[in-house]
């Protein structure tokens, strides 16, 4: 197995997934946003305001924490936690939504559009249209708009618009569906900041490396504390940027094991899951080729998910190409597992994760039986689980 | 030369314009679009689109939207379409019949699309596939089977030259940024845009998107080759699904007919 490090190709393929898959009115977006990144990534300009952003906004580095309690309760080896749940906004988004208002600032665009399922990648992107004083609006499923009303509040307090979005099965992938068509209709003057790293190229590429500033930071700390590169990464995959921009410093040291934990709802054999890796088929979503939830008439099929932002039944084409290679495992977690997983780190750690978070720990009780005393594991701690307290009081049969 | 392409010189040679129009298979159910169908023929439709349901639309607009979500109720696959077209070729073996759907509806069904010379469609329209690449990359390759392909305002004089290298059947030029029953026609970038598309291609071009009144039929078959209607019609279908009474239905496409030519 060799892993092309240049991936995606010049027409945005990784292997046989990703692409550009869009009505013809988009194209000339995509390839005036392609030829913009291509131009900014390597002015030395750009990257610096990049760089200045993310530390003195967003807070970077966001610290390698080791989880004393929670490694005991193991018995076998460190966990170690990459706080992304410490940056402004709570969460990892921030990352992409910080160099994706770059661009479109270079671009002239004066109106910001995003899909949101969590809320974490509406609120982020709202942070950073306020910054620049740009109109925005946020797309978000109504059943999204329901669990996580927080985010929500947030959104609109940061002067963004919400539009709940009804159609389908009213979640993310719903949300993106209709971010989809406001930017086919507002084209000229809309910037879309894509939350992941889906949906046509040039997304999944500048999404993976705007986020990838986690695995480099990862690499050095890595080093600091502990002298050599981890045993193993963890992270939850939704549409999959936390755990690509954790994955892709470290896709050529193959003695680092990446581990993607997908959604598994109520249990994979109930097929009431969001787990595409695990029990999906490469088909067509949302502009891009990847693992795909879908029928046998190439339908696609509701998902199911205690978390929002796991709620959607694609995953970027990067790891749909990790899978194939072998490079990344991918597994799933379902419901009841990330939940007590949710449980457990905030009474052991007093780090209360996201749901979607929690998903990444729920894997470590199989994990860390398969690994000696002296392994490093890292846990990407993509967000904080403020956001989700309503959803687990009610789980717990408690009102607020 | 296939049905489509048959239909489309003969109109040339008539020095006529070409009406295209539109329905989702299955909405409100299959025998209904089967009696649509030959309605729009006796109504002076030339060329039948029929809208392969498909859970995520992302060029439709809501009127089209909620189309393929009635459709879908009732699990209607390319399948259930071919078996569709069979139906109505046993009466009428003349009228060029397209689909148009999304790339993942097409792929799952793709041994079906390359037999479909035997089943009657004559041409695919795949809304999220660019037009300058080709349908065979994506297994599709029935060379009985015309690839329509979409042209925008937004599209780079570039991309039409390889696009109009790709085509046949007829180039679908999309009136407006948008989705399917947006307004606001811009009447004059349209026919600057349509005279470019001539400079590269004798691929007759039908201009769709947009297309409510009688006038908006009119105004555009004076520049292009045809105009294509959707979700108007889709809209009269979807009031009419208790009842049946396709009448009014009728009477709005005898009317564009007559507006066009």
């Amino acid at each position: 197995m060799s892993i092309n490090d240049n991936f995606p190709d010049k027409n945005g393929f990784f292997g046989d997934y990703g692409g550009k898959f869009v009505p013809e009115t988009l194209m000339y977006a995509l390839d005036e946003l392609e030829t913009t990144y291509n131009k900014l990534k390597s002015s030395p300009e750009f990257i610096d305001e990049f760089y200045k952003d993310l530390s003195h906004f967003v807070g970077r580095p966001s610290p390698l924490y080791l989880a004393k309690r929670l490694s005991d309760q193991y018995g076998s080896g460190n966990i170690w936690l990459k706080r992304e749940d410490l940056n402004h906004t709570g969460a990892h988004k921030i990352n992409n939504t910080v160099g994706q208002i770059l661009l479109a600032k270079h671009m002239g665009k004066k109106r910001i559009i995003a899909e949101t399922g969590a809320g974490q990648h509406g609120v982020a992107t709202a942070t950073v249209a306020a910054r620049l004083g740009l109109e925005c609006h946020i797309y978000m499923g109504t059943e999204d708009v329901k669990r996580q009303s927080l985010n929500v509040y947030r959104i609109k307090l940061l002067g963004a618009h919400v539009h709940p979005v009804d159609s389908g099965s009213a979640t993310l992938k719903d949300a993106l569906n209709e971010a989809l068509r406001d930017w086919v209709t507002n084209v000229e003057d809309t910037y879309y900041i894509i939350g992941s790293v889906t949906g046509p190229h040039p997304y999944p590429l500048i999404v993976r490396d705007f986020n990838s500033v986690v695995g480099q930071e990862l690499i050095t700390q890595s080093q600091a504390l502990f002298n050599r590169n981890p045993d193993a990464i963890v992270a939850c995959v939704g549409g999959g940027s936390n755990a690509m921009g954790a994955f892709y410093p470290f896709i050529e040291k193959e003695d680092v094991r990446l581990i993607g934990v997908e959604a598994g709802g109520i249990g994979l054999e109930t097929g009431e899951h969001a787990a595409p890796l695990n029990d999906g088929t490469p088909g067509v979503l949302h502009g891009a080729r990847s693992y795909l939830m879908q029928d046998e008439i190439g339908q696609v099929k509701d998902t199911k998910s205690v978390s929002a932002g796991l709620d959607y039944p694609g995953v970027g084409p990067e790891h749909s190409w990790l899978k194939d290679t072998g490079r990344a495992e991918y597994v799933a977690v379902n419901d009841n597992d990330a939940l007590r997983a949710f449980h457990e780190v905030t009474k052991l750690e007093g780090i209360m994760p996201a749901l979607e978070t929690a998903h990444a720990f729920g894997y470590l009780p199989i994990l860390m039986k398969q690994l000696g005393k002296e392994s490093n594991v890292i846990v990407n701690v993509s967000g904080r689980g403020d956001k989700d307290i309503n959803t687990v009081a009610q789980i717990d049969g408690i009102e607020l | 030369m296939n049905r489509l392409q048959t239909k489309l010189k003969q109109l040339k040679t008539e020095e006529k314009k070409a009406l295209v129009a539109y329905l989702v298979a299955g909405d409100p159910d299959i025998d209904s679009t089967l009696e649509l169908m030959h309605l729009f023929v006796s109504s002076g439709v030339d060329i039948i689109e029929i809208g392969v349901p498909f859970t995520d639309p992302i060029a439709e607009g809501p009127i089209i939207q909620k189309a393929h979500d009635r459709s879908l109720k009732h699990n209607i696959s390319l399948q259930n379409i071919i078996d569709l077209v069979k139906d109505f070729r046993q009466v009428d073996t003349s009228t060029p019949i397209v689909l148009m759907g999304y790339l993942n509806t097409f792929i799952a069904h793709i041994n079906l699309i390359n037999q479909s010379d035997a089943i009657g469609v004559d041409a695919v329209l795949v809304v999220d596939i660019p037009g300058e690449l080709e349908l065979s990359n994506y297994g599709i390759t029935n060379p009985n089977i015309d690839t329509i392909s979409l042209i925008s305002p937004t599209t780079s004089d570039e991309r039409i030259k390889q696009i109009t290298k790709n085509s046949s059947g007829f180039i679908y030029y999309v009136n407006l940024r948008g989705v399917t029953g947006s307004s606001n026609l811009d009447i004059e970038e349209i026919t600057s845009n349509l005279n470019k598309i001539r400079t590269h291609t004798n691929v007759p071009t039908l201009a769709g998107f947009g297309i409510k009144s009688y006038e908006d039929a009119k105004v555009l078959a004076k520049y292009a080759d045809g105009v294509i209607v959707g979700s108007s019609i889709v809209e009269m279908i979807d009031a009419v699904k208790d009842t049946k009474d396709f009448s009014k239905i009728k009477e709005y496409l005898e009317g564009l007919s007559r507006a066009i030519n």
